[in-house]
């Protein structure tokens, strides 16, 4: 209905407070647990392997009580991209240096474009991939509150600050970006709008031509960049106003706590990535390639 | 810095204001309450002492304080010169002056955000210059900046209060406990689980304002803190200053509206970065004439009472609030009692009806056919509902009504909330009717065909801080961004861009090539508008084009809208909150509430209806409250002077008949 109307589409970064066990688990946990299954997702080279894996982030999506399917409509505005790289990598790459890649068979073979077995693997494995941790960071934001989530990582990563991984900047950092998020969403509506009412033309043109809706996009970008930079300024004011140094010496409102269930995911979602990593998914690929009975 | 918490109770304006209010009723209570809360202010300032032997200095002081700002490029640009003053616990000050005065530069330097290029500050006998007190200095001196969504760091309300009170590292403790303090001073205890964007903007700022008490201020810093709020909104700041006050906490209000100022005990008035005028209140607004050269102005009552001081000298002239004029006039010269019966029996003067003077029956099929003499914007039972069908669902509107004939001005008032900008952003099709009828020049929008370029070049749409959407290097370029879009011809698109900018009194030649960002911020709204007057559009539609201006900029921009209105022959929309605007400017007026139209007419008509106005958190023109207030007094001067002139007229009127009975003259009755 409304073409402007940008929150609309993004499903990602939202908070859904369904109050699932999975809302109820200490960040901490749900932030380790998503490090190994995003580890797993990266290292699962394998077709069936990915799809077992989106089965179970699917099963995580009913164990929220969180609409799948809400989830991959944030997709939708990304699916351009996703094509486009598809046939970038199907067209340009022969799929060889790929860690999956076994038995290549070319399939077509005309100048530079080569299009093998593999490179049309690697297609699928990596629209899997995209789809698996786009849906895992979904799950983490709908389950966390942003604030859950800087705790969280703030606390996680304390042990490391004394080898200068700077913890607490990286936490505020975080908090900061989500916080602006709405802020920022709304000020690109309204600038939009403003340039759309002086004529501009965003969206005009195929959605697949690229070049021409990146230029179209400048008169929305350079205001945004500006006044976002100008925002930064006054945002640091108004921290130091209100005594911000750093970390040090900083007391906390929000405590943390660990129960029994955190260790119980923890290790159930240690024990799945192991499960993952060692069954051979690969003969299940080549026999879904070849299927004998 | 530790946190005794046992002995703070005492000596924290903001407990002492809590208490208060709870024993709101008990007048005794309240003030021994501000009697303690101002004595362990004092005591609190002297036992911060580090140097018991020199007689300790508990106020802010600014001594020749100069600063200047040196850019990596470019000259470097004065600031400040030579401004002494000082500012003493409790007290209420406003700081005014036009934009670039170094209002904002000056109050940086009360907490150290800033430090002096020469001279000296010291807050509570603190040098702000000595690193080692800054924390203490920043957590006496509290700041507010003008947009709320700049200073808030959290994603829940009360996390973000507690960013302060983190950063002293109170325990936890104590950080809850000054949570929960912070957010009852200003009204928000209820809302301290909720994500600070599903606030309103009054209620965002109202957030901030709580993060800063919760560092337990001695000296709060408004840095134009209610320019981007509604009335309903500046007004809540406003009320929580004045408690804050008289529990003891100074006040230093940075602001560009006089009615504002006038609430203050002193008024500081700085001009191109010196000290112009420093006096209380009434002396400062005495000077009409020197504020004026300063591009200042009075605040409508002054200005009133200003007027009547200059027919009639016995007429004291320094009335600064509504209710010192009231009670003044009205106590003076009449027998309340009397007259205030008198006036009840009579308050039935005839009320204009609510609602819109269009047929409900008319569809948009009826008004196509009678082109010729349809109004230019036509708008039947239109609704809006965003991201319908989403957990974020939202009405925006529910049924507004609205015409604009060629030769009109229309005020659009309401609420933050109320649906102004949707309503707005239909005119020239940036949002499609979902149901209902919008016609614009006669072409129907609720057609799904048709081309809404068409619309939105005949319809020129002027956004909230248009300044912000400048995006090209040079000033002609940015103008010609429309024309250029269009496809115009270059020697059009140059013609256009000379026509729009002496329209808005750019200097073509002299404005072209510059700069967009070296440029002021009242020189780059100029050129925004320019940018939409040069799509040539046959409607302007304007919205809050006089927020954050100086009271300087404010005039010239209403005097320029009437101009450009009459010499073009362009038909204008303008929504705002500053309801001295609507009565200055506007042919009609539309108030819409919870997205719906609650009230039209022309302003007379509207304003008359005050009560409706005021149950929807929106106020009347001064005039018009003044006129209101002597009324209910008793005095027989009709309700609905919209102008300075009018209210004068009517005040004399009743002035000469002093102390003869007066019998309550119907003057809107006779009026319609």
């Amino acid at each position: 209905m409304n073409e402007y109307n940008f929150l609309a589409n993004v499903t990602i970064g939202q908070h859904l407070p369904t109050g699932s066990a999975l809302h109820r688990l200490d960040p901490r946990a749900k932030l380790l647990a998503f490090t190994l299954l995003v580890g797993v997702v990266s290292f699962t080279p394998t077709f069936s392997g990915n799809v077992v894996l989106l089965v179970v982030i699917a099963g995580l999506f009913a164990a929220a009580r969180i609409s799948f399917v809400y989830a991959l409509r944030g997709l939708r505005p990304l699916l351009p991209w996703i094509a486009a790289f598809g046939v970038f990598q199907l067209l340009f790459t022969s799929g060889g240096g790929f860690i999956g890649a076994t038995d290549c068979r070319p399939l077509s073979d005309w100048w530079i474009i080569g299009i093998t077995t593999c490179s049309v693997k690697l297609v699928l494995v990596s629209t899997l991939r995209f789809f698996a941790l786009y849906l895992l960071v979904g799950l983490l934001t709908f389950t966390t509150t942003t604030t859950e989530l800087s705790h969280g990582a703030e606390r996680l990563l304390s042990p490391l600050a004394r080898f200068g991984v700077p913890a607490h900047e990286l936490a505020l950092v975080l908090t900061i970006a989500l916080r602006f998020v709405p802020t920022l969403a709304q000020e690109t509506e309204r600038l939009v709008k403003a340039q759309v009412s002086r004529g501009a033309d965003f969206g005009a043109g195929s959605r697949w031509r690229f070049v021409q809706r990146t230029r179209q996009m400048l008169p929305l970008l350079v205001p945004l960049f500006l006044n976002s930079l100008r925002r930064a300024e006054v945002l640091t004011q108004a921290m130091e106003a209100r005594c911000y140094g750093g970390g040090q010496g900083r007391t906390h409102l929000i405590e943390v706590e660990s129960t029994f269930w955190d260790y119980v995911a923890l290790l159930g979602t240690a024990l799945l990535c192991l499960l993952m990593l060692t069954t051979d998914f690969a003969s299940l690929d080549s026999w879904l390639a070849h299927p004998t009975l | 810095m530790t946190d005794n918490a046992g002995s703070e109770q005492t000596h924290n304006p903001t407990i002492a204001l809590t208490v208060a209010w709870i024993l709101e009723r008990d007048r005794d209570g309240w003030r021994r309450a501000r009697q303690r809360a101002a004595s362990a202010l004092r005591s609190a300032c002297h036992r911060a002492s580090r140097i018991p032997e020199r007689p300790f200095v508990c106020m802010i002081r600014v001594q020749t304080l100069s600063h200047t700002y040196k850019p990596e490029s470019g000259r470097p640009i004065t600031a400040l010169r030579d401004v002494s003053l000082t500012i003493q616990p409790g007290e209420y000050v406003a700081i005014i002056g036009r934009n670039g005065s170094g209002k904002s530069t000056l109050a940086k330097h009360l907490n150290a955000l800033l430090l002096p290029s020469a001279g000296r500050v010291t807050v509570d006998d603190m040098d702000t210059r000595a690193t080692a007190h800054t924390w203490d200095i920043r957590s006496r001196v509290g700041m507010v900046f003008q947009d709320p969504d700049n200073q808030i760091v959290a994603t829940v309300v009360e996390e973000d209060v507690a960013f302060g009170p983190e950063n002293l590292g109170v325990p936890r403790d104590g950080i809850i406990q000054r949570i929960d303090e912070a957010l009852r001073s200003v009204g928000l205890h209820e809302h301290r689980q909720r994500a600070p964007h599903l606030l309103s903007a009054g209620q965002r700022q109202r957030v901030a304002i709580a993060g800063v008490l919760a560092m337990r201020p001695r000296y709060l810093v408004l840095d134009e803190a209610t320019a981007m709020l509604d009335p309903r909104g500046r007004r809540a700041v406003l009320d929580i200053a004045r408690k804050l006050h008289e529990a003891g906490m100074a006040i230093i209000h940075i602001t560009h509206f006089m009615e504002e100022a006038a609430e203050a005990d002193r008024v500081i008035v700085l001009d191109d970065g010196e000290v112009a005028l420093d006096s209380p209140t009434r002396a400062v607004f005495a000077h009409a004439g020197e504020l004026q050269r300063l591009g200042l102005g009075l605040p409508p009552v002054a200005r009133l009472a200003h007027r009547l001081h200059l027919t009639y000298p016995e007429v004291p002239a320094g009335w600064l609030t509504v209710d010192e004029l009231v009670a003044d006039v009205a106590g003076q010269h009449f027998d309340n009692e009397r007259f205030y019966t008198e006036f009840e029996a009579q308050t039935s003067f005839s009320r204009t009806p609510l609602g819109n003077s269009i047929n409900p029956q008319t569809r948009c099929e009826a008004n196509r056919h009678r082109q010729e003499t349809a109004p230019v914007i036509v708008v039947e039972n239109l609704p809006h509902t965003y991201m319908a069908g989403t957990p974020l669902e939202t009405t925006a509107l529910q049924d507004v009504n609205l015409t604009v004939e060629q030769d009109e001005i229309v005020g659009l008032i309401g609420p933050t909330g109320s649906g102004k900008s949707t309503l707005l952003q239909h005119l020239n099709g940036l949002l499609r009717p979902q149901a209902g009828c919008v016609t614009v020049n006669g072409v129907d929008l609720t057609n799904p065909k048709l081309d809404l370029r068409q619309v939105r070049r005949t319809v020129g749409l002027l956004f909230q801080q248009p300044e912000d959407q400048l995006f090209e290097r040079y000033v002609g370029d940015d103008i010609a961004f429309g024309p250029q879009a269009r496809g115009l011809s270059l020697d059009e698109q140059r013609e256009r861009v000379r026509w729009a900018m002496e329209a808005v009194g750019l200097d073509f030649e002299g404005f072209k090539d510059r700069l967009t960002f070296t440029l002021s911020g009242g020189e780059r709204r100029k050129v925004a508008l320019a940018g939409v007057l040069a799509l040539r559009p046959r409607v302007l539609v304007l919205d809050e084009p006089t927020a954050g201006l100086d009271p300087a900029s404010h005039r010239e921009f209403l005097d320029w809208l009437t101009r450009f209105h009459q010499e073009a022959s362009v038909p204008v929309v303008i929504a705002t909150h500053n309801m001295d605007d609507i009565a200055q400017i506007a042919d009609r007026v539309y108030v819409l509430a919870e997205g719906r139209t609650v009230a039209s007419g022309t302003p007379r008509e509207v304003f008359a209806q005050s009560q409706t106005l005021a149950g929807h958190g929106l106020g009347v023109p001064s005039t018009l409250e003044v006129m209101g207030r002597l009324r209910a007094r008793g005095l027989a001067v009709r309700p609905d002077a919209l102008t300075i002139e009018e209210a004068v007229a009517e005040i004399e009127r009743v002035w000469i008949q002093d102390r003869r009975p007066v019998t309550l003259h119907n003057g809107a009755a006779s009026n319609e």
